[in-house]
């Protein structure tokens, strides 16, 4: 893995050095991440597919700023790479805040430094954490899962403390050594997912459950693209919010903004909940919802309406549900099974219930066999 | 009893007496200024007369307690023998009552400054001057004040060489050199500038030498003297010209003595004016005097006066003024072609510079000139001040409060329309007003495209320099990446664009403005 970023590197190195030697002003071209060279589809979610290129000119002046900035990170990176060392974007934003920079590479401020690592991956063809730039390492996975990680040290993730096994940012170095799961749910918020481990659901019933925190990071997605590929259902349970389809369309399909990193679409993954349905007449949370619903604030319902565009978002299911969100103007959390129970006692049997019904519908998958 | 007043007439000389300060002599300082610039502009109209490109010399020396000697030595044309005594002694004496450009008008300044330095000292002054013949003239002379007559004192007659003319003019005068002596600078240097053709040496009472190189052999071309414009005339001159003519008959006196008259127009014009054509000129009426006066100034079919009576500097000799003077980056003159207000013709010429050693001041630096002399006071008041304030400059890319620059205007006309008795500002006639703005303008728009192509310039320059830095930071990288060296050079060399290049983008901005 390692080997393919560092000749990807001298070549890109190689090529640039020898059109200054020859006083040819060097020239890079990249795919740009622009929605035409973006395709998507429905069993393989958002997928890079180049179709024009983009020039950096080293004779032009705007040009030479990126091309500087570009072969100095790739420098940077190869060094770090070489060290063994990771970097953070925030690292990366300090590397240009040096003296000899002033006037040059001096950034203005880190959304500078993060658009030129965005077009490190798409000039190199690499994710930013084979150019050792690791994203934030956000996400855990509880679970009767074994795994061995980068240092060679094999862990059981339902072995690794109440929150289970942090996933690392560049999960590419693991290899799975045992799964005895019989499917992931993956849950958009900490509290329930917390609730369930507490409630020994996992263990019980031989589920693992990852914790997204919101909107998944991509070490995160590409984790449950790993187990996925190991035959494992994944199954994704978010709020009911016109946010939370964005978040559960991520991990099924990948997003626009990081279209160009394969790998990072669990396509097989499936959208159990929370779904309109479950709130309306007849649904499992019928009887608080009339109460326990909360209202669309402003931004959530313009956060509804550019779901219309987003190409991931135009399956019957997801028009469906966005469609409820426009004429409803509610939202409900994943904290309303709390407002189904009267004693505590009650929430582990509200969950399997729930979980049960959600599995058998979607993953065609008793919890309870 | 009843009383009678007693009447007594005054001499010129002693009317100027008197009235000092209508030309000038109001106080020691600007007395101080006056003489030199008075005696130095007879020395120029000399050495003008004489054809070719002459020397002025001009030397202070302090007598104490206020008192100066002051030389005027010029290589001019010189003054024959028997005419100095009037010419220097005699008030409203001259040579210069003909319709033509010249610096003074009455043959008055000259005299006044000597009429000062012998009323200041009770001195004599002393001319010596030589038209070529082998011999000059030296005469210790006074002005006898109350008769207007010149008092000569002694006489000398001294051997030169054949061919050598010249005039000195040697005076005492009470004054105050130190606090004239910017002025003096100042009018030397901006004198420089307009008469680029003469060496000036200036040497101060404490023997300081200021030289003023002429950057120029070439003379302008000496002025015509020309016959009136019908449009120009009053009663007074008509009736002078009436004195002077040898016709017999109105057609004939107004088709010889005007210029854009025939026969033919003569006639038209008699008639509107209800005179007899075979009438002797000599013979009009006060009354038919008026008449006459008002159907010529009436007549709309006059062809434009005559300019060939006006000797302007010309582009290139101003440019080469300027230049000498100024050292400035950038410098472009402009003449306008001849114009006329109310009959008298005149001829504009505009020149601005910009930057190098142009004085910065924080505001354009106005030069201006009215028949190749300076004018150094009052110059808000003048016409030229108004036309400066009126134009937008940053149109031409220039910020006067931020950019060393000046504007230089040169009125050359038979009849400068100055607003006052002390002849320092020009009154703003609609005409001239325009061909300065005109001038300024075509000046202007050069300087624009000089601007653009000097920032273009600059452009290419920086983004070298900018291009090097990154160039710099790659190259750095690169050798880290491949453990050798990579030498920029190759392809910096290829990017640097020789400077100029680029220019032909902006060019075209010139044909932006119409007027």
């Amino acid at each position: 893995m390692e080997k393919l970023t560092i000749e990807k590197i001298y070549e890109i190195a190689e090529k640039i050095g020898e059109m200054i030697e020859r006083g040819e002003p060097p020239l890079l071209e990249y795919p740009p991440a622009s929605t035409s060279n973006i395709e998507f589809s429905e069993h393989e979610g958002y997928k890079f597919a180049p179709k024009y290129w983009s020039k950096i000119l080293g004779s032009h002046i705007k040009s030479v700023k990126t091309l500087a900035g570009v072969i100095f990170a790739l420098e940077r990176c190869l060094d770090h790479m070489k060290s063994g060392l990771t970097m953070t974007k925030r690292d990366f934003y300090y590397l240009h805040k040096v003296e000899k920079f002033k006037g040059t590479l001096f950034p203005s401020d880190q959304r500078e430094t993060d658009t030129r690592i965005v077009l490190l991956e798409l000039i190199t063809g690499l994710s930013r954490e084979m150019l050792s730039i690791t994203s934030d390492p956000r996400g855990e996975v509880y679970g009767d899962i074994t795994l061995v990680d980068k240092s060679g040290n094999t862990i059981k993730l339902n072995k690794v403390g109440e929150m289970g096994y942090a996933v690392p940012p560049n999960p590419e170095h693991i290899k799975f050594k045992e799964i005895n799961v019989k499917a992931v749910l993956a849950v958009e918020k900490v509290g329930p997912a917390k609730n369930m481990i507490e409630l020994k659901i996992p263990d019980e019933y031989n589920i693992a459950i990852a914790m997204l925190h919101g909107q998944p990071s991509r070490s995160m997605r590409r984790f449950l693209r790993m187990i996925s590929d190991k035959g494992v259902p994944i199954a994704v349970l978010v709020d009911l919010s016109p946010w939370s389809i964005r978040i559960a369309s991520t991990v099924i399909y990948n997003s626009i903004h990081s279209a160009h990193i394969p790998g990072l679409a669990t396509p097989t993954a499936k959208f159990i909940g929370i779904h309109s349905s479950d709130v309306e007449e007849g649904g499992f949370f019928e009887k608080v919802s009339k109460v326990a619903l909360e209202p669309l604030t402003e931004e959530d319902l313009k956060c509804a309406k550019d779901n219309l565009s987003i190409p991931s978002l135009m399956g019957k299911t997801w028009i469906r549900e966005n469609k409820w969100f426009l004429e409803k103007k509610k939202k409900a959390e994943l904290e309303i099974f709390k407002a189904m129970i009267r004693k505590s006692s009650e929430l582990k049997d509200l969950y399997i219930r729930y979980l049960n019904m959600k599995f058998e519908e979607h993953l065609n998958l008793s919890l309870k066999e | 009893m009843p009383r009678r007043e007693e009447y007594v007439e005054i001499s010129p000389s002693d009317f100027f007496y008197r009235n000092k300060d209508i030309a000038g002599f109001d106080n020691p300082v600007r007395a101080t200024y006056m003489i030199v610039r008075e005696l130095v502009e007879n020395a120029l109209d000399a050495c003008d007369r004489a054809g070719r490109a002459g020397n002025i010399y001009v030397a202070f020396r302090g007598k104490g307690s206020g008192v100066f000697q002051v030389e005027v030595l010029d290589d001019g044309i010189g003054v024959p023998e028997d005419e100095i005594p009037k010419a220097f002694g005699k008030v409203l004496y001259s040579s210069k009552y003909v319709l033509r450009q010249s610096r003074g008008t009455f043959g008055l300044g000259g005299t006044m400054a000597l009429l000062y330095g012998q009323i200041t000292t009770h001195e004599p002054f002393e001319v010596c001057s030589s038209i070529g013949d082998g011999y000059a003239a030296r005469y210790r002379l006074r002005i006898d004040i109350q008769n207007n007559k010149p008092i000569v004192e002694r006489k000398q007659r001294i051997k030169v060489p054949p061919g050598a003319t010249f005039t000195l003019v040697k005076l005492t005068f009470e004054g105050n050199y130190e606090r004239a002596k910017g002025k003096i600078l100042e009018y030397l240097k901006q004198t420089a500038i307009i008469t680029p053709y003469i060496n000036i040496v200036f040497r101060d009472p404490k023997g300081a030498i200021y030289v003023f190189p002429r950057a120029t052999t070439k003379l302008p071309e000496e002025p015509k003297e020309s016959k009136y414009h019908p449009y120009g005339v009053d009663v007074e001159v008509l009736k002078r010209l009436i004195s002077e003519t040898k016709t017999r008959n109105l057609v004939s006196f107004l088709s010889k003595s005007f210029q854009s008259m025939g026969r033919q127009t003569a006639i038209k014009v008699l008639k509107k004016a209800r005179l007899d054509p075979e009438k002797n000129p000599r013979k009009l009426t006060d009354r038919e005097l008026v008449k006459l006066v008002r159907a010529l100034r009436s007549y709309d079919k006059f062809r434009a006066p005559d300019a060939s009576c006006l000797s302007p500097v010309g582009e290139e000799a101003l440019e080469k003024g300027i230049v000498k003077e100024l050292r400035p980056e950038f410098v472009k003159v402009v003449q306008r072609p001849p114009s006329a207000y109310e009959g008298h013709p005149f001829i504009v010429e505009v020149g601005v510079a910009y930057g190098g050693g142009v004085p910065a001041t924080g505001d354009i630096v106005l030069y201006r000139f009215a028949n190749r002399i300076p004018l150094l006071y009052d110059a808000a008041s003048d016409v030229a001040y108004k036309v400066i304030r009126k134009i937008d400059w940053s149109t031409y890319y220039v910020d006067p409060a931020r950019t060393p620059m000046a504007v230089f205007v040169h009125i050359c006309s038979t009849k400068i329309p100055f607003k006052t008795v002390g002849k320092e500002f020009i009154a703003d006639k609609p005409e001239i007003a325009r061909e300065i703005e005109l001038g300024i303008r075509e000046c202007a728009r050069a300087l624009r495209s000089y601007i653009l192509k000097k920032i273009a310039k600059q452009r290419i320059v920086e983004r070298y320099k900018i291009m090097r830095k990154y160039y710099e930071i790659i190259s750095e990288s690169l050798s880290e990446i491949l453990g050798r060296r990579i030498d920029p050079t190759p392809v910096l060399k290829r990017i640097a664009k020789p400077a100029g290049e680029e220019v032909s983008e902006n060019g075209e901005a010139d044909n932006r403005e119409n007027l």
